[in-house]
């Protein structure tokens, strides 16, 4: 069941399209984040559904109601902003409670779901402190109480994770990813970082300058992406330009520079195309090359090895002059100026409309 | 840590700049206790002599009493439209016309109070109401004392999160009740400020209230003024001593109620 749909949003900012027919639906209970590099839209995005943009464009659905021009305060949502957005002079308990005097919530009722939320991001016993005697990951859980008391349709959230340090960031992906869950609420999150957005989205929607470059589950993203800048934004990604010569089966033939590669592509594929492959799916072989795939075989030579501690990443040019970047192990023998021997296998090689 | 040489040099400077600052005051409050019959050092003796010719003196009770009325008035009104100018300013004029509207709003500190004071006189003899009903004099104190308002209210609006007041309106509540229950307390301390300002510098006027007065009506400086073009006895400083005394009770009162630390400057 859909209980959110954008469909072909567009918005301008003075002669600026900061959106471009933004197409999007989204289920009950998933979680769907935007991810791009800052001014691709993602936050524009977040704030039309919000009501603090206007559209100039397009409708935006909350599950069969048009609420395009509805104000904020009538939509239903909850939101927890980047810089969290906690009412300074109200204690936790006065800052949870505010959304449900707002909606005449009777003091039995609201001082039970204060409780029963607080408990839920583990808080309880923090009820008198106001904002500014709490830490940033507490501050960022009471945000997240305060746009989950109201039992809201969607909850947005803008960045949340952007002010707290690396090791608490990782804690709360899943923290959030696990209330998620439990309390099966929809939620779109929007985020600059790949990694945050692999690990807790149902759905990744990609964008970049205004537009939805691609929309999909993560693995999808990852392995399959639509575009250049969706492979270069995910992860690492090696690529090598060529011509799409023929097809076997599902599998394409490439002309390149480094000679004929076998890869996967979406359907359709003709001309002038870019092949993808992940560093980790790329293995190497100082010897015959026989400990490589035998689909795609390149000779090449190592020209940095930089000690990473969980492993090595080389930088290794082929003979055809591409540049690729793999991870080995750190007792690798496989130094700077060694020849080498890389090997992927069509399977783990994905071809892109260049 | 250690103090250097300079630290007691700093301290020396800012004694030197309260004293500088402050003497006058004290000799003021000083002079009102004297027993001698003019405003002159030394004093001879000490008596409350002059207090007791103050108070029995309803002219400048009933000058008191009016401009404790146009201070008040000035200090509510300005609380008003000094805070809804400073909105529009802080948060709905475009940024181009943001900048020259804040230069304007606080004009009436650039332009000399004595040509406001004229301004203000042809503009309402102009509109026929002349200097009746203490209209032109009460305008004239808004108007000067607008800008304290505005600046004090404005600056606590630059440095308040606006995300609070759209968290707010996520969380259900419309325009009025975001505005009541979150920007306004976040700029209570700013329109705190302001009014006290509004309230002392009114008390203090004096060109436009010397122009723009109702006949018959003087704020408490004209009439100290009246009384010392012909009078040089210390009843000026018992009065003084007692407009000194309201303002710092003023003071006292606003800080014990809202409390004047929680100002940040």
């Amino acid at each position: 069941m859909t209980t959110l749909r954008l469909d072909r949003i567009n918005k301008f900012y003075g002669a600026v399209q900061v959106l471009r027919n933004i197409d999007l639906d989204i289920a009950q209970g998933e979680f769907v984040s935007l991810l791009g590099p800052s001014g691709c839209g993602k936050t524009t995005t977040l704030r039309c559904i919000a009501g603090f943009e206007t559209v100039d464009q397009g409708t935006i659905f909350f599950g069969s109601r048009d609420m395009t021009r509805a104000m904020p305060e009538h939509r239903d949502l909850g939101m927890v902003f980047q810089s969290y957005a906690l009412f300074p002079h109200m204690t936790v308990t006065e800052n949870l409670s505010f959304g449900l005097e707002v909606r005449k919530i009777a003091a039995a009722d609201r001082a039970r779901r204060i409780a029963a939320v607080l408990e839920m991001v583990r808080l309880t016993g923090f009820e008198k402190r106001f904002p500014r005697e709490l830490s940033g990951g507490q501050q960022q859980r009471v945000a997240l109480a305060r746009a989950l008391v109201i039992e809201p349709s969607v909850l947005l959230l803008d960045e949340p994770l952007a002010n707290l340090d690396a090791s608490l960031r990782d804690d709360m992906r899943f923290f959030i990813r696990d209330l998620q869950r439990r309390v099966g609420i929809t939620t779109i999150y929007v985020t600059h970082d790949q990694s945050e957005a692999m690990v807790m989205s149902d759905r990744i929607v990609v964008m970049n300058r205004g537009v939805i470059e691609q929309c999909g589950p993560p693995r999808e993203i990852y392995e399959r992406p639509a575009s250049q800048m969706v492979a270069g934004f995910i992860g690492q990604s090696n690529t090598v330009p060529g011509r799409v010569a023929g097809r076997e089966n599902d599998t394409y033939l490439v002309e390149t520079a480094e000679g004929p590669i076998r890869s996967l592509g979406p359907d359709g594929l003709s001309g002038e195309v870019r092949v993808m492959i992940r560093p980790e799916n790329i293995t190497t072989d100082p010897g015959g090359g026989t400990a490589v795939p035998a689909a795609n075989m390149l000779a090449g030579r190592v020209v940095k090895s930089v000690y990473q501690g969980d492993g090595c990443i080389l930088g290794i040019e082929s003979a055809g002059g591409t540049a690729f970047t793999t991870n080995v192990r750190a007792d690798s023998p496989l130094g700077a100026g060694a020849a080498v021997i890389i090997g992927f296998d069509a399977r783990q090689a994905w071809a892109i409309p260049a | 840590m250690r103090k250097t040489l300079w630290d007691y040099v700093y301290t020396a400077i800012l004694v030197l700049i309260y004293v500088f600052l402050m003497s006058p005051i004290l000799l003021v409050v000083l002079m009102s206790f004297s027993g001698g019959e003019f405003l002159a050092l030394p004093m001879e003796g000490v008596s409350l002599r002059w207090f007791e010719t103050l108070f029995a003196n309803s002219r400048f009770y009933d000058a008191a009493a009016h401009s404790f009325r146009l201070a008040l008035v000035s200090a509510l009104v300005n609380g008003v439209i000094g805070t809804l100018a400073a909105i529009y300013v802080a948060h709905f004029a475009s940024p181009r016309l943001a900048n020259p509207l804040r230069v304007l709003m606080v004009g009436p500190l650039l332009v000399p109070e004595i040509l406001t004071a004229i301004a203000l006189l042809f503009f309402f003899f102009e509109i026929g109401i002349g200097n009746q009903y203490s209209v032109a004099i009460q305008v004239g104190h808004i108007v000067v004392t607008f800008p304290y308002v505005f600046l004090n209210v404005a600056s606590a609006l630059f440095n308040f999160d606006r995300s609070q007041e759209e968290a707010a309106r996520s969380l259900g509540a419309g325009r009025w009740l975001t505005f009541r229950r979150i920007t306004l307390p976040a700029i209570k301390p700013g329109l705190i400020t302001g009014c006290l300002f509004a309230f002392v510098i009114s008390f203090d006027i004096f060109n436009i209230s010397l122009l723009l007065k109702s006949v018959g009506n003087n704020t408490l400086p004209l009439e100290l003024f009246d009384y010392l073009r012909f009078n040089f006895d210390p009843t000026a400083a018992a009065v003084a001593t007692v407009s000194i005394f309201i303002t710092f009770v003023a003071v006292l009162i606003v800080d014990r109620t809202v409390g004047l630390r929680s100002l940040r400057f």
